[in-house]
């Protein structure tokens, strides 16, 4: 019987293939994710390895602040402390080490890399064998107007020795000459980072602070291991200088480690796609084996007529599922190769850039992929080859395979039970229970949907059909009725299309959402007339002196920065925006629920309502706050705001960090003109301080709220693009049922084109079915998506009043796309139902 | 011979009488050794207003003359028209068409979409053809075939007769040149199957249609006018106002 089964399963090479597709794709998008974040891991992993190379031992600053959103910040270290380590036996030689940001402006005038692509460093080239880089061309910069940058930018921005380069940091923009060209270790640059590397004081005074770097590389004279020189370095440390010494292994890997913890989630996200696409597979999956099962009713009839017993049928379905799923899944793997190459192409076209070199193939990646591909056809095929099993001897012969939808009633009784509870476990954690409730609530919603989908199939597709088949006649009404003549097969065939749209729509609802949100909490709190900001929000931004010059031009009345740092508060870091009180009225409007923006103190807190609350915090409470290099104070709550366009829960004085060693930039910069001043000529000036510069982005109050309302324009675009491939897979769904549906119904085709159908006709009719199936699901799974948009604005949004905004113009795209969805998905079917033998078909035996 | 009446194709028929004609034609499956002649030079015409049959044995190319002259295959040798039109250099399209417009079909099973009523199948060359049709003309049809309380009835609600019945009424519906019928009774036992038979004997007699039917089965063939012998893709012979014992008799004589 084992025999029988493979044979069977190989003979019927087009239903292998066509079953197949479904599972290469859904196994190919997880081999994908996991050959490409494998890749950019190891890569990253080489990368740091090869930085720390030749560093044995790595002083740091011993005070952190944890950054909110991942990373950490750390304090600096005195270059007092250098001739120190020097000093201890077993070190070769200590290379300072700062990694600050500096930009590269281009000849073009425009900064050199992209805003969200590999950061841009500023460091120190020194000629200790310690030290990061090699001499290429020319020679090490000596001296504040010195500079020598990597081989890579040189490269790009076409810079020759001698040239003048003009270099923004946070102490602001100046120019330098530059009198070397260096490779990093092998490398001209690692990761597509830019680097501007200075002698040790010109670097600290520009990137960081006189006096300070942000480390030393230490390379031991190889008398002792790297722990002994690491804990050696440490003993003979000043407490007071608040350092630590690790060896270059924990530095090494403690890099990769947080490279590692942001690619981690950047993997997450993509397996979450993946598992979301694999599971629309399943549905494709098991939409083919009902289909085939029921068309295969003679055959397992036969088989059981022969002598087969229930439990073989069974079984035969199952290897077949079993090859069938073993075959998709190694093909999936193998089209994972290329697919990882695409991500990276999506990945970058989305503005995140990241180094990829080689492949990375783990064989536990495909013995993962290998497993759930098979597993998940095997469960795909349960449930039909359990039906197959109930086929009694002598079944009915007929010529079309007809499943019974069963009781309507009871279906939809049932979906609709599942729909409340997942509405229910919605509504608690919308009341604040664990989001564990939400997933298993939006999966009960779904799985109502699925279920009653059947039970709705026939009269949705015959009321989807009704204007067809008064546009198109007699073939419009074939299409309508063909839609709705299976509605099992009709709702299974639609189910992908309705997931996917649905997922779809709920994120073009939220993201229209969160636009509408964005525009009038910035257009409230913004006043002004312009805005210089910087994209680079994560690592640097705007010198805060830039505020003060803009502020100086004629015509400027108000010009003030908008900072940002991360402070320990109560032990975890938080971000904080930084603010100058004085300049910042009427430009940055908090929306105060106690206290007067403008009086912030320089020891003074301004919190936000709903943080206050949690914490118990009102006017007056004293909070512990700890900076990045050490330096504690005590702030006092001086106000507290509804929450803030502005993100961040804290907002506190410049002034609070004079004398630190903080950095400190700004994101923002808002600008108010003079009632009088001529907007024009001021615009010029401002461009001319800032743009052609290389600092920041000018826009005007409207460009700006456009642009950040827009921002999540990009989110969406790469949830789109991930989403694509779920929308493929239910594109290849309905050109699988399609096809299975044509060699069905050859007969009728066949007569048809006897008496007297064209091949368009017959085209048009397969077209139009496809059609309606596809806007089944379309239409089921807007409404789904809205109320998904809908509910997830509920829970997502912190403060109560948060707009729902419904996408008009987004929603119908949604449902045109899927009208073209449908007619693409027709085109092979409809090509293979024109070439149906005629006389094949009529003929009686 | 023994039967009088049975000659070799009657040479005098005009041209305008002829719904259908078939001149020379042969039909080769194949090539070299396992080449197959199922048809081998046949010339014959169906006259207008006439009910005939095609008799012989099974493989004596009753099926693929039908086909040939329908337009459903194509001929190796030859050339056909039907109603005066000659189908070869037809394309693809036009020969859609004049199937649609020209011919009526009735096949042994499967004649009609299961997902259209009974009304719907009647009319559904006229459909595609996105014509209206004629009113008075279906309406006859449908008292004619006795079907007028079942017209929204889809063919899974119907008898294996009715639906036969239904085949016919379809393909009289757009006023054909010619029905070609393959076994129109093959699946019917013999009281519906008579049914059936007599329905097409009117259409002829009283409406004045032009019938081939293709059957093997003499009682069935003695409903035409004129019978056609077909032998190894050869005419083996005719018969005018046959009944099923000159049928039979005949029959016996051509198996020898």
């Amino acid at each position: 019987m084992l025999r029988l089964s493979f044979k069977m399963t190989l003979a019927r090479k087009g239903r292998l293939f066509l079953t197949s597709l479904a599972i290469i794709l859904g196994t190919g998008f997880l081999a994908g994710t996991f050959i490409f974040s494998d890749t950019l891991n190891s890569t990253f992993d080489r990368l740091f390895s090869d930085v720390f190379k030749d560093v044995d031992a790595y002083v740091r600053s011993s005070s952190f602040v944890e950054a909110e959103f991942g990373g950490e910040q750390r304090g600096s270290t005195p270059i007092s402390a250098l001739e120190t380590v020097l000093a201890v036996p077993g070190v070769k030689d200590a290379a300072p080490d700062v990694q600050g940001y500096a930009r590269i402006i281009g000849k073009d005038g425009k900064p050199i890399g992209a805003d969200n692509g590999p950061p841009t460093f500023g460091g120190i080239a020194s000629a200790s064998v310690a030290g990061l880089w090699n001499i290429e061309v020319g020679r090490l910069p000596v001296g504040p107007s010195e500079m020598v940058m990597d081989k890579l930018t040189a490269k790009t921005g076409k810079f020759a020795l001698g040239d003048t380069v003009r270099i923004n940091a946070q102490t602001g923009s100046r120019e330098f000459a530059m009198v070397g060209i260096v490779n990093y270790g092998d490398v001209s640059s690692p990761g597509g980072a830019t680097f501007a590397l200075f002698d040790q004081p010109t670097a600290s005074e520009f990137l960081l602070k006189p006096g300070f770097v942000d480390a030393f590389l230490v390379q031991g004279d190889g008398t002792v291991s790297d722990e002994q020189l690491a804990s050696a370095i440490n003993a003979a440390l000043l407490p007071a200088d608040k350092l630590e010494t690790i060896t270059g292994a924990q530095i090494t890997k403690e890099t990769q480690d947080q490279i590692g913890a942001v690619l981690s989630f950047l993997t997450l996200f993509l397996t979450a796609f993946s598992f979301i696409a694999l599971g629309i597979g399943c549905f494709v999956i098991y939409n083919v084996f009902s289909i085939t099962t029921a068309q295969r009713l003679k055959e397992n009839a036969l088989l059981r007529a022969i002598g087969a017993n229930k439990r073989q049928v069974v079984t035969a379905m199952m290897v077949e599922a079993f090859i069938i799923g073993l075959l998709g899944s190694a093909l999936g793997f193998l089209s994972g190769i290329g697919l990882s190459k695409g991500l990276s192409a999506m990945l970058n076209a989305f503005g995140i850039e990241l180094p990829t070199t080689g492949l990375t193939i783990r064989t536990n990646r495909i013995a993962f992929t290998m497993i759930v591909g098979t597993v998940i056809t095997i469960l795909s095929a349960i449930l039909p080859a359990l039906r197959a099993g109930r086929v009694p001897p002598l079944a009915a012969l007929r010529d079309t395979a007809i499943e019974n939808v069963g009781s309507v009633k009871r279906r939809v009784t049932i979906g609709v039970i599942a729909m409340l509870l997942g509405a229910g476990a919605i509504t608690a954690t919308a009341a604040g229970a664990t989001n564990v409730l939400l997933g298993i609530g939006v999966l009960l919603v779904f799985a109502g949907v699925l279920i009653i989908g059947p039970g709705i199939a026939k009269p949705v597709a015959l009321s989807l059909g009704r204007p067809i088949e008064k546009l198109r006649g007699v073939t419009g009404a074939m299409a309508r009725q063909n839609a709705a003549r299976n509605p099992k097969r009709t709702a299974r065939t639609a189910a992908p299309v309705l997931i996917g749209v649905a997922l779809v729509t709920a994120m073009t609802v939220f993201a229209a959402s969160v636009r509408s949100e964005v525009r009038t909490t910035i257009g409230d709190q913004f006043q002004g007339d312009f805005i210089v900001s910087s994209a680079s929000r994560q690592f640097g931004g705007l010198a805060p002196s830039l505020a003060t010059e803009l502020a100086a031009i004629p015509g400027v009345a108000q010009a003030t920065g908008l900072g940002f740092t991360s402070v320990n508060i109560e032990g975890s870091g938080k971000f904080v925006l930084i603010i100058d009180p004085a300049t910042a009225s009427g430009l940055i409007t908090f929306n105060m629920v106690q206290g007067d923006q403008s009086k912030l103190s320089a020891n003074g807190i301004l919190v936000s309502d709903t943080r206050a609350l949690a914490k118990g915090w009102t006017i007056g409470s004293p909070i512990e706050i700890a900076m990045v290099d050490g330096t504690t104070k005590t702030v006092t709550v001086e106000g507290t705001f509804a929450s803030s366009g502005f993100g961040g829960s804290y907002v506190v004085n410049r002034e609070l960090f004079e004398g630190t060693l903080n950095n400190l930039f700004d994101a923002n910069i808002y600008i108010r003109l003079t009632n009088d001043a001529n907007k024009d000529q001021v615009y010029d000036a401002l461009t001319a301080a800032s743009t052609d510069k290389g600092l920041g982005t000018l826009q005007s109050r409207d460009e700006f709220i456009d642009a950040e309302s827009g921002q999540i324009n990009q989110i969406l675009g790469l949830i789109y693009g991930l989403l694509g491939l779920s929308i493929i897979i239910a594109i290849v769904g309905i050109v699988i049922t399609l096809l299975l549906s044509v060699f069905e119904r050859r007969r009728e085709i066949g007569l048809l084109r006897a008496i007297g159908m064209t091949r368009s006709q017959v085209r048009t009719t397969v077209r139009w079915e496809s059609v309606i199936t596809s806007m089944f699901g379309a239409i089921v799974g807007v409404v789904l998506g809205v109320v998904m948009g809908f509910v997830l604005i509920l829970i997502l949004a912190d403060s109560g009043a948060s707009a729902f905004s419904l996408p008009i113009a987004g929603t119908l795209w949604i449902l045109v796309l899927s009208f073209i969805v449908g007619v693409l998905a027709a085109v092979y079917p409809a090509r293979r139902a024109t070439k149906v033998d005629v006389i094949q078909a009529i003929a009686t035996t | 011979m023994n039967n009088p009446s049975a000659t070799f194709p009657p040479p005098t028929a005009s041209s305008e009488s002829a719904a259908a004609r078939a001149t020379n034609v042969s039909k080769i499956y194949g090539h070299g050794d396992s080449e197959v002649r199922a048809l081998d030079d046949v010339t014959i015409q169906f006259e207008k207003g006439h009910f005939t049959a095609i008799m012989g044995p099974s493989g004596s190319g009753k099926s693929t003359l039908m086909h040939c002259m329908a337009g459903l295959d194509s001929l190796t040798t030859g050339s056909v028209s039907i109603n005066g039109i000659d189908l070869s250099g037809l394309s693809d399209k036009a020969l859609t068409k004049l199937r649609r417009d020209q011919i009526g079909f009735v096949f042994q099973a499967f004649n009609l979409i299961p997902t259209l009523n009974a009304k719907e199948n009647i009319v559904l060359p006229l459909s595609l053809g996105g014509q209206k049709g004629d009113d008075v003309w279906i309406d006859k049809i449908i008292d004619t075939i006795g079907l007028r309380d079942r017209l929204t009835h889809r063919p899974s609600e119907l008898s294996g007769g009715q639906q036969q019945r239904v085949a016919v009424a379809r393909a009289l519906a757009s006023k054909p040149a010619i029905i070609f019928a393959d076994e129109p009774t093959g699946n019917l036992d013999s009281r519906t199957g008579h049914e059936v038979l007599n329905f097409m004997r009117k259409a002829v007699s009283d409406l004045g249609q032009t019938i081939v039917m293709v059957t093997h089965d003499a009682s069935n063939a003695s409903y035409a006018d004129r019978i056609v012998f077909l032998k190894d893709g050869k005419i083996a012979g005719e018969m005018f106002e046959p009944t099923p014992d000159r049928v039979l008799d005949y029959l016996k004589h051509l198996g020898e």
